[in-house]
């Protein structure tokens, strides 16, 4: 065994062990932590497929930011410490785990799916070139050409990709304009309101008070509390 | 083969000859054995260097605040860190009834690893590098966030109020001048081309027919605010607000006692010895430098930077939590996007090398007269945004003070009736 295989299955375990860790735990904030866990062995992962870039931004995206938000998502929902974050609905997210896991390794893994098309003719239709020998069966076929290696440029080729009109250009301004738009938004909800605008807010509510108990008044209903005063807070003073 | 100028690479040299002549039979095993070797010569040169550098900065801020500091354990007080040491040896390691105890008792130990983590990318001389990752200013900035992790576990293991309290106010102001810091980092990677720290050393040396100028030359701007985002994400004064003693007590570290303490107290130093490190990788052209050998000139820059934070945590008051926000969002972060676009654009404008000239058009100018337009537009820059502030911080002072002013005699009237 080399190094490397050293490593892959000791960053498998750790993922595949922390992740069934965080969905099977009860204690929400640990189940954070043992997410991060996760994301460090896929960090991981990424250094031992040569692309250290992609391993430091996993840190510094999912570890340093998604990661914290989520915390603190737990932290501040303090009745969720209680709750059993559980579902009876177990046995359908494991099929559907199973059938999308199967589908993906049927198309991206060394294997080969044929089909008896004596048996099952309607498969004909998606065979177009079938060869006779293809009886049914699942074929493994390990790949034998080596994997080609990440060329040292690697970094200034994937910067370069996303200003590359013929590349990845369109989806790169997206994605900006997208999170401009976002920025805004977050900006436009938290602002602090001016004092002027407070006061005109005031002013409108009581107005709009005012032309409400009007109308129930001219409808022959007794008002149940006076219109506000303008620019004041509701007074329930007797009267 | 300079024998002084090189003296850490032939001892390195040395010493993984004989491990290799040991481990002839399997190379892994060579390799594992030099790896562990080189990740624990590391690990004990920033344990030791935290150990003089808690007795330099109480001697240091003891003579800035008029007073004498450590004088009773040996000469002048030198054995005072091993006295704290023995201290926090024996001390009682306490733990909270009510704390989560695994994430409790983790904390530490995940803090240390992630401050230890940094060094093994920074180049101490020559061919003296942990590992000389192509992603070094990156990786760097990405093991500064993970840190934040380790505090939150502090402060929510603790079970603590005030360390939970803490522990937000850490995430806020990590979280906030990473942003900062990144965008400074910026200018000197663009320039270099490269996000590696030997090459943004070498860029910095007179090799390959570069200037020789260091980076705080070309962008006197990018390297203040480096300088002061560093201090805020190691949280040293004035930006300790995370461990506020007259606010929160201690912050996320108030439940600790003995070595746990202690293995936080390393955290912070090592820390902030990366970023006096970093800050003289980046800005002040790291290990080189004229006559002397490389590795002191690095150890020389670095301690410069770290009397420079040592003098400010003497001098300073703690910043309030809204000042250290505004400082942040309002100031840094759109000035920094400003300063990067304009360098951006003249980085564009005036290139140094013909065959960028050739391809992408541009003014050919030599590197030196592409430092002095550099300079001059970041300089340009930080005085701009200076006095734009200063103007804006004016007219605010003075609505507040009419406003003031307005109540006081409308309390005099009211009084007088």
């Amino acid at each position: 065994m080399t190094i490397h295989q050293v490593l892959f299955i000791v960053m498998a375990l750790a993922i595949l062990g922390s992740a069934i860790f965080v969905v099977t735990t009860s204690n929400l904030f640990r189940a954070a932590l043992m997410l991060i866990l996760t994301f460090f062995g896929v960090a991981g992962l990424f250094v031992l497929l040569d692309i250290g870039l992609f391993a430091v931004a996993q840190v510094l995206i999912y570890i340093g930011a998604i990661s914290i938000l989520l915390i603190f998502a737990v932290m501040l929902t303090r009745g969720m410490q209680g709750m059993v974050p559980r579902n009876s609905q177990a046995v359908a997210a494991a099929v559907t785990v199973g059938i999308i896991f199967a589908v993906l390794l049927l198309l991206f893994g060394p294997f080969r799916v044929t089909v008896d098309v004596a048996r099952w003719p309607v498969f004909s239709l998606f065979a177009g070139n079938a060869s006779p020998r293809d009886v049914g069966g699942i074929e493994w076929t390990p790949p034998n050409q080596p994997i080609p290696s990440v060329p040292e440029t690697y970094i200034a080729d994937f910067g370069r990709s996303l200003v590359d009109l013929n590349q990845y250009l369109l989806p790169f301004l997206l994605i900006a304009f997208l999170v401009d738009v976002v920025l805004a938004g977050a900006i436009f909800v938290a602002r602090q309101r001016r004092p002027a605008e407070v006061i005109e807010d005031r002013r409108r509510q009581a107005e709009e008070a005012a032309e409400e108990a009007e109308a129930m008044r001219q409808a022959g209903m007794a008002p149940d509390v006076a219109p506000l005063p303008e620019g004041a807070v509701a007074s329930t003073a007797e009267h | 083969m300079n024998f002084i100028n090189d003296l850490l690479k032939i001892i390195g040299d040395f010493i993984a000859g004989i491990i290799n002549s040991i481990f002839g039979f399997s190379p892994f095993l060579a390799d594992l054995v030099t790896m562990g070797l080189a990740a624990i010569i590391l690990c004990t040169f920033a344990a030791l260097s935290f150990m003089g550098l808690t007795y330099v900065e109480r001697k240091v801020v003891a003579r800035i605040q008029d007073r004498v500091g450590p004088n009773q354990a040996g000469p002048f007080g030198l054995l005072q860190p091993i006295a704290d040491g023995i201290k926090m040896f024996t001390k009682e390691d306490t733990t909270p009834a009510a704390a989560d105890r695994w994430v409790y008792n983790l904390a530490p130990l995940v803090i240390a690893v992630f401050a230890l983590t940094t060094y093994a990318v920074l180049p101490f001389a020559p061919g003296v590098v942990g590992t000389n990752l192509n992603v070094g200013v990156f990786f760097i900035i990405a093991i500064g966030s993970g840190s934040i992790v380790a505090i939150i576990m502090a402060g929510w293991g603790s079970n603590n109020k005030y360390a939970l309290l803490g522990a937000f106010r850490t995430v806020a102001q990590l979280v906030g001048y990473e942003v900062p810091m990144l965008l400074n980092v910026l200018p000197v990677v663009m320039i270099t081309g490269s996000l590696g720290l030997v090459d943004i050393i070498n860029q910095q040396t007179t090799l390959n027919g570069n200037p020789g100028i260091p980076f705080i030359v070309f962008f006197p701007f990018s390297a203040l605010v480096f300088l002061i985002s560093g201090i805020a994400e190691t949280a040293r004064s004035p930006f300790d607000l995370l461990e506020a003693e007259s606010e929160i007590v201690a912050g996320f570290h108030i439940e600790y006692s003995g070595m746990k303490f202690a293995l936080f107290f390393l955290g912070e130093y090592v820390n902030a010895l990366a970023v006096a490190f970093v800050f003289s990788t980046l800005f002040l052209g790291g290990y080189a430098g004229p006559v002397l050998p490389p590795y002191i000139w690095l150890l020389l820059k670095a301690a410069v930077v770290f009397f420079i934070f040592m003098w400010l945590r003497g001098t300073l008051p703690r910043i309030r939590v809204d000042q250290m926000h505004n400082l942040n969002w309002k100031f840094f972060v759109p000035v920094s996007i400003v300063h990067l676009v304009v360098v951006m654009v003249l980085m564009k404008l005036f290139v140094t090398s013909p065959a960028l000239a050739q391809a992408n058009g541009g003014i050919l100018v030599t590197p030196a007269a592409q430092a002095a337009i550099l300079f001059v537009a970041s300089t340009l820059v930080l005085i701009g945004s200076l006095t734009v502030a200063a103007r804006r911080a004016r007219i605010m002072r003075l609505q507040e003070e009419a406003v003031l002013e307005q109540r006081r005699a409308e309390n005099i009237a009211a009084v007088s009736a």
